[in-house]
């Protein structure tokens, strides 16, 4: 049994003309213990993919499963109880209550829980000394470094011991030194056995994963396996991509990006529809190169 | 669950600390309502026992017989009456042969005019008997009362205008004329306790001098306001009124022009309009409380709004609606009761300060203190249900987006 298994989600925003595809019938499984990484341009759905899974969201065609449960047409209440019990979040801005403490804010999902407040403060004492943390954790989230916030924010995600974290590009606010720190501790989570999807504008990252998804206009464009400490190959090719756009590439207003968009015998195709939809576009494309 | 209840009461006050200022505005309206209804409770409250305890000073064997068309009349000061029905040597008679009474003291009062040192006018002169000080339970401070003996040119001040008349607290042997008549001071009175809303001549204002010297004055027999009418010992008051009405109702003939009083009920009208007083007040100040329990709402949404993303990333994480509900709700909650708590303790220094710089004495009323706050506690709550429903049912990723 997968811990998630997206059947052809779709999220639709507006109604009629006016309606716009966040995620356009996804379909995606995702094992327990992998490591994925979500890649993609700004507005692919990837945030709404997150929220998807993450059960803040909920799907308007498809079905989500969550460890064989379906979950994609629970009630509010009990959406918040499976966030509360399974899900761990990590932003991109840290989200951390400026006024409560490191500790306080570590130990804020276990109050929702109704844990007692000495249980609640061993606990989320126990998670900040995991994360490096322990001395720092009666200061306030503006006395912290960046990284600090988020390796607490992360502290917060982990507290009630969750089956799955999703972190929401954890390290885009984040300077390149505390974007490893970060990442590094987000490895050693995976390493100890969680299920890590995270979200990242950045190929480098992908090292920390066994898995990179790239999204493009809701869809899932590639899905490859990678091994850990290598950076996936198709971020490879964003990473290292030289732009090469011609005067008349920038006339017909193409750009770089979609030259690089071959097929690749390393990337899975994921589905016939997908591979159907790349063919079409692929051919617009060359239309466009060579007029 | 109770720890759970513990951790929202903490969110609370972390949150009501974290901004001090729009809490406490927050909180004012209620902190003034509450102050309100129980400053004002307690000042009526208090009013109506001076006025009780006035009829007691005169001890509770003391009868008032008063013109019955002046019973209800809201004079502030003099004696009620002047005009209309009058009391006469008649009825004194009357009320004297009565079943049960030991002494009866007339009070005649006239206006005037009075020439010392300096000039009063418009004084209020009450020409009474000597017997007066057996029955009001009043001292006197220097000198002594009106004696038979002295004859009719002797007066006896109350404090206020001796000390105006003379600019002396004991002017005594000092001469005052009082339309045409020369008086001679032999006597002040102690300070009367002043009763604010009383029916009563305000005493510290007044000269009191004997009834013989009405015939003087006035060319006539002396035109009765007031009788005061003391019991023997050991009968019944009740009892002892009826008989004196009977017989002043007898002696006129079977008119029913004039009322007795007993010690119960001598404050009657004026507690009817203090009543009347405070019933008002406490309405608006329930209005007040309202309007504290929209400004808890005002303040409140304003707060939901701030936190908006707070409430997201509180969902998130996995706060149910209820639970976000409750945190809101507990928020009010607090703020309702801390603005009650520091609304009493405002009432109790208000209350305090009456005591301590003026005449009135008034009261906490422990009746008021519990509508006061039970009432500001559940408009806080009622209202503070309306931000903290919109809190609860936002969509966390709209929240979250929000910054």
């Amino acid at each position: 049994m997968s811990l998630i298994e997206l059947q052809d989600v779709s999220k639709l925003y507006g109604f009629g003309d006016a309606t716009s595809v966040a995620l356009d019938e996804v379909a995606l499984t995702i094992e327990s213990g992998e490591c994925v990484a979500v890649m993609g341009p700004s507005g692919s759905g990837k945030s709404t993919l997150m929220n998807m899974i993450g059960l803040l969201d909920r799907p308007t065609h498809g079905d989500y499963l969550l460890n064989g449960r379906r979950v994609s047409r629970l009630s509010v209440t009990r959406r918040a109880k499976i966030r509360r019990d399974k899900i761990g979040f990590i932003f991109q801005s840290f989200n951390l209550l400026g006024r409560l403490t490191a500790l306080e804010n570590v130990a804020l999902p276990l109050l929702y829980k109704g844990h007692s407040m000495p249980k609640r403060n061993h606990e989320a004492r126990t998670i900040l000394e995991r994360v490096g943390l322990h001395d720092k954790s009666y200061f306030y989230p503006r006395q912290l470094s960046g990284g600090q916030t988020q390796c607490v924010a992360i502290a917060r995600a982990l507290v009630n011991k969750p089956e799955l974290i999703i972190a929401d590009e954890p390290t885009g606010n984040l300077d390149t030194e505390s974007s490893r720190l970060v990442m590094e501790l987000l490895g050693e989570i995976h390493k100890s056995g969680n299920t890590v999807i995270f979200v990242t504008h950045n190929p480098e990252l992908t090292r920390y994963a066994t898995r990179v998804v790239y999204m493009q206009d809701g869809a899932i464009k590639y899905d490859e396996q990678t091994k850990l400490g290598e950076v996936g190959s198709y971020a490879r090719k964003v990473m290292y991509a030289v732009p090469d756009t011609t005067e008349d590439d920038d006339l017909a207003g193409v750009s770089a990006l979609m030259k690089i968009e071959k097929p690749n015998e390393k990337t899975t195709k994921p589905k016939k529809k997908r591979a159907r939809r790349k063919a079409t576009k692929k051919k617009t494309t060359k239309h466009k190169a060579t007029s | 669950m109770s720890s759970l209840h513990k951790g929202y009461l903490r969110l609370a006050m972390q949150s009501i600390r974290a901004s001090r200022v729009r809490s406490f505005m927050t909180m004012l309206g209620i902190v003034i309502s509450v102050m309100a209804v129980v400053v004002v409770v307690g000042l009526s409250e208090g009013v109506k026992q001076q006025v009780g305890n006035q009829a007691e000073r005169y001890g509770d064997n003391v009868l008032l017989v008063r013109p019955n068309q002046h019973a209800n009349a809201l004079t502030g000061s003099g004696l009620p009456g002047g005009t209309g029905v009058l009391l006469t040597q008649r009825d004194v008679q009357a009320a004297s042969a009565s079943e049960g009474v030991s002494i009866v003291v007339p009070m005649s009062s006239i206006d005037g005019d009075i020439f010392g040192d300096q000039t009063i006018k418009s004084a209020t002169v009450i020409a009474t008997t000597p017997e007066l000080v057996d029955v009001i339970n009043q001292g006197i401070d220097y000198g002594g009362f009106l004696d038979a003996s002295d004859g009719d040119h002797v007066a006896v001040l109350g404090s206020d205008v001796a000390l105006h008349l003379f600019n002396d607290n004991a002017p005594l042997g000092q001469r005052f004329t009082f339309r045409g008549q020369s008086f001679i001071i032999v006597g002040v009175f102690k300070q009367f306790v002043a009763a604010p809303f009383s029916l009563e001549a305000d005493y510290n204002r007044s000269v009191f001098i004997p009834l013989g010297s009405t015939e003087k004055l006035l060319g006539t027999a002396p035109q009765i306001n007031q009788l005061f009418v003391k019991t023997k010992s050991d009968v019944n008051v009740k009892q002892v009124a009826n008989n004196v009405q009977a017989a002043i109702t007898a002696s006129r003939g079977g008119s029913e022009d004039t009322v007795t009083l007993s010690p119960g009920d001598s404050g009657a009208s004026s507690n009817q309009v203090l009543q009347l007083l405070a019933l008002m007040t406490v309405a608006v100040a329930s209005v007040a409380l309202v309007v504290g329990g929209v400004g808890i709402m005002n303040m409140m949404l304003v707060s939901v709004t701030e936190r908006i993303h707070e409430i997201g990333l509180r969902k998130a994480i996995g706060a149910t609606n209820r639970q976000i509900l409750r945190q809101f709700m507990t928020e009010a909650l607090a703020l309702s009761v801390i603005g009650s708590i520091l609304g009493l303790v405002g009432a109790g220094v208000v209350i305090a300060l009456l005591r301590l710089y003026t005449s009135l004495q008034p009261v906490v009323v422990w009746e008021s203190v519990l509508v006061a706050v039970v009432v500001a506690i559940t408009t806080g709550v009622l209202f503070g249900s309306i931000p903290a429903l919109k809190a609860a049912r936002m969509d966390p990723i709209e929240a979250l987006r929000h910054e």
